[in-house]
């Protein structure tokens, strides 16, 4: 992530879609469960970016995982990073 | 989706020739010191980013979205691709890494995929041989949009019906400040207002440009005009999908920035298209492109509620803010605290209840512009005394003075106010300079009355107006942020003489730092010629040219960082001679009381001397769950009186002085700083008067400098300024940053003159002519009459001075 992302923890969730017709349904539902949770933002036409605390994002990734297979999805590619500074970046002014 | 290379052998991946440092003789700190660019820019010979120019460059073009919110149903790039010259169409399947970017958030599209959340919005980009052939190649992209209803201002993308425009919904950020009991609090006196602040644009003079050069390993060079540029190195590495150490930034000139350039717009985009071909890429947007293209200041809906006691102590304040952020985060999160945190002003408030909403919307992103948050609030809380004192009955500045804040008081975000905070200085300044001659109306050349020549009136209706202001505004990054710089400084001989060389990544974007930073090696080496070398990442981040750092932060380093080659020299000049005493640098040499030892030429011979040092300044903290918090590294404060002159009948306005007083800390290069002062009062006035972009349905009315008005040298006034040097004891040389306080408090003086000379309560930036001129949609419940702002028991201020 760029340096100005301070959120302790990020995690890049990418939806695999199996079969034709239902991949936009799969996708949607873990963008729908990625919304729900309030740390989410899109990041690609099948990705999203989950960003928070260590524990919400983690929990957040969970549910939006199990979103996407419940939906059919053939699996979820999942990226995992650190900031290490992240506790003390809050905000700028 | 690239189109085939027009035949023949592809040529070899070019270099740019790095340009060379000139060496400047400086002045020391606290000195005038001739800008070694000025002269350049005056002839017209300075490289701006949109000169750049290398022999075999594509010229890249941007597809844009003319929609504010729409689905992208069916995007074709085929027949662009086909036409001779084109060399490259690249839509977001192209795009190697990471999607999104941003400073904050990275929630902006490098090109649109289904979506477009505002106008301008780009959805695909072209490289060809030629500006009017990549042009022509836009064209024959076809895009299906299904277009969506846009979520057109912060109100409606609050409320429970409006469609999510991003995942997690439309609020992007809320700060709440509670400071004392706010609801238990009695008091005598109450004022409310509700005030708005329109959209301003920084309008930069030089455009978004840039050129980017592959680098032949798989990396990219890029040649850019930007105000920080590690933070863009970071961005653009992402989204190529390359580790930072392959892509190389340099600062090209800079035309302009005032926050506009802190975030990204071409820099992918030209990065993306050299790897694709091969060629060096420049973009250059045009003037139009250019609204679309940056950031502005967020337009704000804001309610306050100020309670106080009969003899004009405040008790309390409360306040709502709500921004509208645009379609994408860029700094808004930043700009929300800072607006909660200014909401009180610099002010005693014992208790407080502040809140402040960020909204995303279909409107144009908006982002960092020069004092933001304060800006706005600074507007509203100074109404708001202005208001306050009316309804007392009292001075208003006797009121601002009563409840001046004060070394050692809390601000209402619970951090202690610092010593020096001049509120009161500054205010007993401004109101005790001399007034301008108010001279006859009548005979008057037309050029000095309001509306110049194109007035009709000779001088009927025309009445003066006086106001003040005061405000402040954090120096430097808040709230945790590990905010530092970075400066590399090199001591060596060349043609016989000592030549210090500053190497920094800091952005000179027109406010001179290129020049502080050798005045500052002048100072601590005593040597005569400093080479200040381009801006670049082959050095550690200076962080951002913005929040009014550069001086404090890189100042900082490139201070340390001579002090540590001057420890140097003076343990081999021990070691070397034997001196025991204290030791002194100055062109001579190294001094022992004042006896040369020896020769700075003698001493370093062939050797260079280098140093590096990062110097981060005091830590900050984030603000708890109520909003406290030591949020912030320094503050600064300016206080302004505008006195104009309104043609009452047909709204027009001239200001006639601007007078100021500002603590600066420390002057560090006088002709400077008075640059900095009259160029912020200049962009104070153009958001009091002139300055919108006028946006409606998500649509941008008036992209260009014909229809956005900008204040010319007609419009700006003489400006008295008296400056006052009270040393901040943790900043260096006790400095404080100048740039933003001249934006913040002289805009609320200019509207609060306008009130005085009309009576009218103009709650909403800019004033228009017919505002002022009283032509509403309807008639007013209650006729205005002067005086009424504040001014009508004890008269006009300038008329109770004369007695």
């Amino acid at each position: 992530m760029p340096g100005y992302e301070r959120a302790e923890l990020t995690a890049e969730l990418k939806v695999l879609p199996s079969g034709e017709g239902g991949s936009r349904g799969q996708i949607e539902a873990a963008k729908t469960a990625a919304g729900e949770t309030g740390l989410a933002h899109e990041a690609g036409p099948e990705t999203m970016v989950l960003a928070g605390g260590r524990r919400e994002v983690l929990d957040a990734a969970t549910r939006v995982v199990e979103a996407a297979l419940d939906a059919g999805a053939g699996g979820v590619e999942l990226k995992i990073e650190a900031q290490g500074d992240a506790p003390r970046f809050q905000a700028q002014g | 989706m690239t189109a085939g290379f027009p035949t023949g052998a592809m040529p070899p991946a070019p270099t740019r020739v790095r340009p060379e440092a000139p060496v400047q003789r400086p002045g020391r700190i606290g000195e005038e010191s001739v800008r070694i660019d000025g002269v350049p820019k005056v002839r017209g010979e300075f490289e701006y980013s949109s000169d750049l120019w290398m022999d075999g460059m594509l010229h890249g073009a941007t597809l844009r979205s003319p929609h504010p919110h729409a689905e992208i149903r069916h995007l074709d790039t085929s027949e662009a691709e086909e036409m001779a010259g084109v060399y490259a169409v690249l839509t977001h399947e192209d795009v190697p890494g990471r999607k999104v970017y941003g400073m904050e958030i990275p929630d902006q599209p490098v090109l649109a995929w289904e979506k477009v959340r505002y106008q301008g919005e780009p959805v695909a980009v072209v490289a060809a041989d030629h500006p009017e052939t990549a042009r022509r190649a836009l064209e024959k992209i076809r895009v299906e949009y299904e277009v969506l209803e846009p979520v057109s201002s912060a109100e409606a993308a609050m409320s429970e019906d409006a469609p999510r425009l991003h995942l997690s919904g439309n609020v992007l950020r809320r700060v709440k400040i509670l400071h004392g009991e706010p609801a238990n609090a009695t008091v005598d006196v109450v004022v409310t207002g509700e005030y708005e602040v329109g959209m301003q644009d920084q309008a930069f003079l030089g455009p978004e440009s840039g050129l980017a050069v592959p680098d032949g390993q798989g990396g990219v060079e890029l040649y850019i005009s930007t105000q920080w540029l590690h933070i863009d190195r970071d961005q653009v590495a992402e989204s190529l999908g390359l580790a930072p150490e392959q892509v190389h930034l340099t600062l090209s000139g800079v035309g302009g920035a005032f926050g506009g350039r802190e975030d990204l717009s071409m820099q992918i985009h030209s990065c993306m298209l050299a790897l694709e071909t091969g060629r060096p890429v420049r973009i250059v947007y045009n003037r139009e492109e250019s609204f679309y293209g940056h950031v502005h200041r967020h337009p704000c809906k804001m309610r306050f509620e100020h309670g106080a006691t009969r003899e004009g102590k405040l008790v309390y304040v409360k306040a709502g803010l709500v921004f509208d952020g645009g379609a994408y985060a860029s700094s808004s999160n930043a700009v929300c605290l800072n607006a909660a945190t200014f909401a009180c002003g610099p002010y005693d408030v014992p208790n407080a209840e502040i809140e402040s909403h960020m909204l995303y919307t279909n409107n144009p992103p908006c982002g960092a512009m020069r004092g933001f948050g304060a800006v706005q609030a600074c507007f509203a809380h100074e109404s708001q005394m202005d208001r306050l004192a009316g309804e007392l009955g009292m001075d208003p500045i006797e009121l601002r003075l009563k409840n001046a804040i004060e070394p050692g008081m809390r601000f209402p975000f619970g951090q202690e106010v610092p010593h020096p905070a001049p509120v009161r200085e500054i205010l007993e300044k401004v109101k005790n300079m001399p007034m301008p001659e108010e001279r006859d109306l009548e005979g008057r050349d037309l050029r000095e009355l309001p509306g110049g020549v194109s007035n009709v009136t000779h001088g009927e209706d025309v009445k003066r107006g006086v106001g003040y202001a005061v405000g402040f505004k954090n120096i430097g990054f808040s709230a945790g942020f590990d905010d530092y710089s970075t400066a590399r400084v090199t001591l060596s001989v060349d043609d016989g003489e000592p030549l210090v060389r500053v190497h920094t990544a800091a952005a000179e974007v027109g406010q001179g730092l290129v020049t502080l930073q050798a005045q500052i090696a002048r100072t601590e080496l005593g040597v005569e010629r400093v080479a200040v070398e381009p801006a670049d990442t082959r050095v550690g981040s200076a962080g951002s040219t913005s929040a009014s750092r550069q001086s404090y932060v890189t100042g900082a380093a490139v201070k340390g960082a001579c002090g540590q080659i001057r420890e140097r020299i003076f343990e081999r000049v021990r070691e070397e001679f034997g001196e025991e005493g204290s030791l002194a640098l100055d062109e001579d040499g190294v001094l022992s009381d004042g006896r040369v030892i020896v020769s700075l030429v003698d001493l370093v011979g062939d050797d260079e001397i280098e140093e590096t040092l990062e110097y981060h300044h005091k830590e900050t903290h984030p603000l708890d769950e109520k909003g406290q918090g030591d949020a912030h590294l320094q503050f600064a404060f300016a206080a302004h009186r505008a006195v104009v002159e309104v043609d009452t009948e047909l709204g027009l306005v001239r200001v006639v002085e601007i007078a100021t007083a500002q603590d600066v800390g420390k002057i560090m290069n006088p002709q400077a700083l008075e640059g900095q002062i009259e160029g912020g009062i200049a962009q104070g006035l153009g958001l009091a008067l002139l300055e919108e972009i006028q946006v409606k349905d998500g649509k941008v009315l008036n992209a260009s400098f014909t229809d956005y008005l900008l204040p010319t040298i007609l419009d700006m006034p003489s400006v008295k300024m008296e400056i006052l040097e009270l040393s901040d004891p943790e900043a260096p040389y006790g400095l404080k940053g100048v740039g933003e306080p001249p934006t913040i408090s002289s805009t609320p003086a200019i509207v609060a003159a306008l009130r005085d000379a009309t009576g009218r309560s103009l709650t909403r930036i800019p004033v228009k002519p017919e505002q002022i001129a009283g032509i509403a949609d309807r008639p007013p419940a209650e006729p205005p009459h002067p005086g009424s702002a504040g001014y009508a028991e004890i008269g006009r201020l300038d008329e109770r001075r004369e007695h």
